[in-house]
C-alpha cells in the first residue's frame, strides 16, 4: 500500500500577505510588491510542504479568491456575484452567476495555478479544482440549463481543462466536492454527477485523480461516491464515522481528512493511524492518502503551519506497520 | 411603561465619522472631516458652540483634544443621530468598539488570538482560541453604558455580544480537548456547548449583572452567528438562558440573515427573551413576503414581542413612510396583535453613509406614524 500525504485545500495567507493585501486596497502599496510578496509567500508553502514531506505540492493557492473566481472570473457566461455563506462557516465566496451555458476560456486557469509548485516540476504539482457538482449547485443558475445538464456539462469542461493541464505535465488533480457529503445526490442528479465524472475521467488518462468531500457525513452519499471513477475517494474524519461506511469487495483509493480546520486543537498522531489502520482493514486501499479534512484557510497561517506537522508524523508510524510504504 | 403601538429602536452601530475616526488619532481633520463635524453638529448639536475644546479640534488640534473626548463625541452624536428622528429607544452606535467579537474577547481570559482568517476576498477577521477555562477580567460596557445613561433622552438599549457568536467565531481548544478520543461529530457538539454555556456564565452573565446594577433596563443579545448551523439553534438558547439566569431586565435577540424556518423551534427555549428582533426587509418584495416568516411564530404559538426590521440596511434606496408603514401593518396583520410590534432597521446601519442612515430612520419613524394613526383610527371605528 503506498501512503501519500498533501494539503488538500487552500492554505492560509501568512500575516504579512493579509497585511499586504490589505494595504493594497488602501492604496497604501503597489500591485508589484503585493505580487512579489505573494511570489516569497507561495514559494514558503512550498517549502513547508516538501519539508514536510507532502508529495504532491500546492503552493496553498493564496491567490485565489475563492475556489470558483478563476472560473466565474474567466469562463464564458459567468459573472461574479454577491458574497455569500461557504457552507456552515463564518467565511465567504462571491457565488459565480451563470447567465448562459458556460463556455471555458483555454489557458485562463492554467496561467492562475500556483508557479512554485509547477517550477518543482509539474509531476510533483497537485491541481486543485471544483468538482463539478459542487461548482454547478454553489453558482446562481440563470442559464436556463437544468441541474443535471449543467453538471454534466460542466464535468465536459473541466475535462477539457484537465486535458490542457495534462498536456502541461501535470499528473495529479483533485476535485472539490463538499456538496456531494452535504447534501448527497440523488436519482438523476446522482446520475449526471457519475456521468461528468466519467467524462472527467477520460481526459484524467491515468493520472491521479482525487475526490475529497468534506464539511458533511459521507456515509449517506457513499453509493454515489463509490461509483466515480478516480483514484481516491477523500472524506473528512470529524463528520464521518469509518465504520458508517459499508464495505465493499471492489479496492480503491482512500483518503482521510485528519487535521480539522474547525480547531486549532492539534490532533493525536496515534489517533490518526489507529483510524487509518481501521480503514486499511475495512477498504484495503492500494493508496492511503493522507490530508487536512477541509481547508486549512479556515486557520490563521502559524495554527494551520503547525498543525499540518501531523501528516508526517502520522505517515511515519504507518508506513513503520506498513513496511516502509511511501 | 405604556407606550403607543409601533414604538421605534435603533438595533446596532453606525459608520463612524470621519472626524471620530482622525480625532481618535490625533490628526488634524481634513477638509472633509471639518465639514463633515460642523454639517452634523449644526443639525444634531451634539457638541455645545461655547466648548473651546470644539475650536481647538476644528482648529487642527486633536492631539490636544485627547482621544477620550473624541469618543465621548463620537458617541453623543450617535445618541442625537437616534433621537433626532425620535426613535423611543437608543443607543451610541457602539462609537466605543472597534466591532463586537474582537473586544468582549479581550475581557476574557481562557483565549489567545492566533491570526487572521479570511472573511472573503481581501477582507479578514481576528480569531482567537478559547485555550484555557473562561474567566472574565472584568465586566465591560460599564462606562459605556454609564455614558450613554446620563446623557441620552430617549430610553436606552445596550447591545452585547451573545454568547453563542462568541464561541462559533473563535477556536474551541480547551473544552474540544478534554474530549476523550477522536473528535468527531458528537464531541465537537459537547465541547462546543460546554464552551458556549461557560462564556455566558463565567463572562456575559456577570457583565449583564454589573449593567443591570448600573440601571441598565433593555438588553440586546447579538447572535448574528445563529443561522450558521441549524442544527446548534438549542445551543443558541442554552447559551442565552444561561448568560440570562436569574436577572431581571428587559432581553431581546438579534439575529439577521439566516435562514430562520430552521432555527424554530429550538431557538424558542431562550425562555428570557422578550423580544425577537430579526431582519426582514433585506428579504422583502413588493407583495411583503420577507414578513411571511412571522407565520412560523403563530404557529409555535409564541406570542413574544417582535423587533421589526423595516430598513433594507445593504441598500443606499431610502425606504418612503409608506413602504415603512406597508411593512408594519403587514406585520400586524399576521401577528394578529399590533402591540407586539417595535419597529427597527434590519441591523446596524454602519454599511451605509450617515446621510444615507439618518433619511432612512427619519423615513422609519415617519411611516411607524403613519401605521400608527391607521391602526389607532381602525380601533376607534370598531
Amino acid at each position: 500500500m503506498i501512503i501519500r500525504t498533501s494539503l488538500t485545500g487552500p492554505f492560509p495567507r501568512s500575516e504579512a500577505l493579509v497585511g499586504a493585501t490589505r494595504d493594497f486596497d488602501r492604496g497604501r502599496t503597489n500591485a508589484e510588491a503585493l505580487e512579489e510578496l505573494y511570489d516569497r509567500t507561495e514559494r514558503e508553502v512550498v517549502q513547508l510542504e516538501e519539508r514536510l514531506g507532502l508529495d504532491p505540492v500546492t503552493g496553498g493557492f493564496l491567490r485565489w479568491a475563492d475556489l470558483f473566481r478563476p472560473f466565474a472570473e474567466t469562463w464564458a457566461g459567468f459573472t461574479v456575484g454577491p458574497v455569500t455563506r461557504w457552507f456552515e462557516t463564518n467565511t465567504f465566496y462571491r457565488q459565480p452567476i451563470l447567465h448562459a451555458p458556460p463556455e471555458r476560456t483555454a489557458g485562463a486557469i492554467a496561467a492562475r495555478l500556483p508557479k512554485p509548485a509547477f517550477e518543482l516540476g509539474a509531476k510533483k504539482a497537485h491541481v486543485l479544482l471544483p468538482g463539478p457538482y459542487t461548482f454547478a449547485g454553489m453558482l446562481d443558475n440563470r442559464s436556463g440549463e437544468t441541474e443535471e445538464a449543467l453538471v454534466h456539462r460542466l464535468g465536459r469542461l473541466l475535462a477539457e481543462e484537465v486535458k490542457e493541464l495534462r498536456s502541461l505535465g501535470y499528473t495529479t488533480f483533485q476535485f472539490q466536492e463538499p456538496l456531494l457529503v452535504v447534501h448527497p445526490p440523488k436519482g438523476a442528479k446522482a446520475e449526471s454527477v457519475v456521468a461528468a465524472y466519467k467524462s472527467l475521467a477520460q481526459a484524467l488518462d491515468h493520472a491521479t485523480s482525487i475526490v475529497w468531500t468534506y464539511f458533511g457525513d459521507a456515509a449517506p452519499a457513499w453509493p454515489t461516491l463509490w461509483r466515480l471513477p478516480v483514484s481516491v475517494l477523500g472524506f473528512d474524519l470529524a463528520e464521518t464515522q469509518l465504520d458508517s461506511l459499508p464495505k465493499s469487495p471492489e479496492r480503491r483509493g482512500i483518503g482521510l481528512g485528519c487535521i480539522d480546520p474547525r480547531t486549532t486543537l492539534v490532533e493525536d498522531p496515534s489517533e490518526v493511524v489507529r483510524i487509518a489502520r481501521a480503514a486499511v482493514e475495512r477498504f484495503r486501499p492500494p493508496l492511503l492518502w493522507l490530508g487536512p479534512g477541509g481547508p486549512l484557510d479556515l486557520l490563521p497561517w502559524e495554527p494551520a503551519t503547525r498543525k499540518l506537522h501531523l501528516l508526517p508524523a502520522a505517515r511515519q508510524l504507518l508506513a513503520q506497520s506498513n513496511g516502509g510504504g511511501r | 411603561m405604556s407606550r403607543p403601538v409601533f414604538p421605534t429602536q435603533e438595533i446596532g452601530s453606525l459608520a463612524k465619522p470621519r472626524w471620530q475616526i482622525m480625532g481618535q488619532r490625533g490628526e488634524p481633520l481634513d477638509e472633509r472631516a471639518k465639514d463633515e463635524f460642523v454639517r452634523w453638529n449644526t443639525e444634531l448639536h451634539f457638541v455645545g458652540d461655547g466648548d473651546p475644546k470644539r475650536e481647538s479640534f476644528l482648529s487642527g488640534h486633536s492631539a490636544k483634544v485627547g482621544a477620550a473626548t473624541v469618543r465621548d463625541w463620537g458617541a453623543l452624536f450617535a445618541l442625537r443621530f437616534f433621537e433626532e428622528p425620535g426613535l423611543d429607544r437608543v443607543y451610541d452606535g457602539e462609537a466605543r468598539r472597534i466591532e463586537m467579537y474582537e473586544y468582549p474577547i479581550r475581557q476574557m481570559r481562557g483565549f489567545q488570538f492566533q491570526g487572521h482568517v479570511r472573511s472573503f476576498d481581501n477582507k479578514y477577521y481576528l480569531k482567537a482560541a478559547g485555550t484555557g477555562e473562561v474567566r472574565l477580567e472584568s465586566p465591560y460596557h460599564v462606562e459605556e453604558f454609564d455614558f450613554v445613561k446620563a446623557h441620552a433622552k430617549a430610553e436606552p438599549k445596550l447591545p452585547v455580544t451573545g454568547p453563542y457568536t462568541l464561541a462559533d467565531w473563535s477556536y474551541n481548544e480547551y473544552y474540544l480537548g478534554r474530549q476523550k478520543g477522536w473528535k468527531g461529530r458528537k464531541e465537537r457538539r459537547n465541547a462546543q456547548k460546554e464552551f458556549v454555556v461557560e462564556i455566558a456564565r463565567k463572562a456575559i452573565r456577570p457583565t449583564l449583572a454589573a449593567l443591570i446594577a448600573k440601571g441598565c433596563k433593555v438588553i440586546q443579545v447579538d447572535e448574528p452567528a445563529a443561522g450558521t448551523h441549524p442544527d446548534e439553534a438549542d445551543l443558541v438558547a442554552e447559551g442565552f438562558n444561561a448568560a440570562t439566569e436569574g436577572l431581571d431586565a428587559e432581553f431581546s435577540m438579534h439575529i439577521c440573515f439566516s435562514d430562520y424556518r430552521s432555527l424554530f423551534p429550538a431557538l424558542l427555549e431562550a425562555k428570557r427573551c422578550r423580544q425577537w428582533a430579526w431582519e426582514f426587509a433585506n428579504r422583502d418584495t413588493p407583495d411583503r413576503d420577507g414578513y411571511e416568516i412571522l407565520k412560523m411564530f403563530k404557529e409555535y404559538g409564541d406570542t413574544r414581542d417582535i423587533g421589526l426590521g423595516v430598513l433594507d440596511v445593504h441598500r443606499d434606496d431610502v425606504e418612503s413612510p409608506e413602504v415603512v408603514a406597508d411593512r408594519i401593518r403587514r406585520a400586524a396583520k399576521i401577528l394578529g396583535d399590533p402591540s407586539r410590534i417595535w419597529v427597527n432597521p434590519d441591523c446596524g446601519l454602519r454599511t451605509r453613509s450617515l446621510s444615507i442612515a439618518h433619511q432612512k430612520l427619519k423615513n422609519m419613524v415617519a411611516g411607524a406614524k403613519l401605521a400608527r394613526a391607521d391602526q389607532l383610527g381602525r380601533e376607534a371605528a370598531a
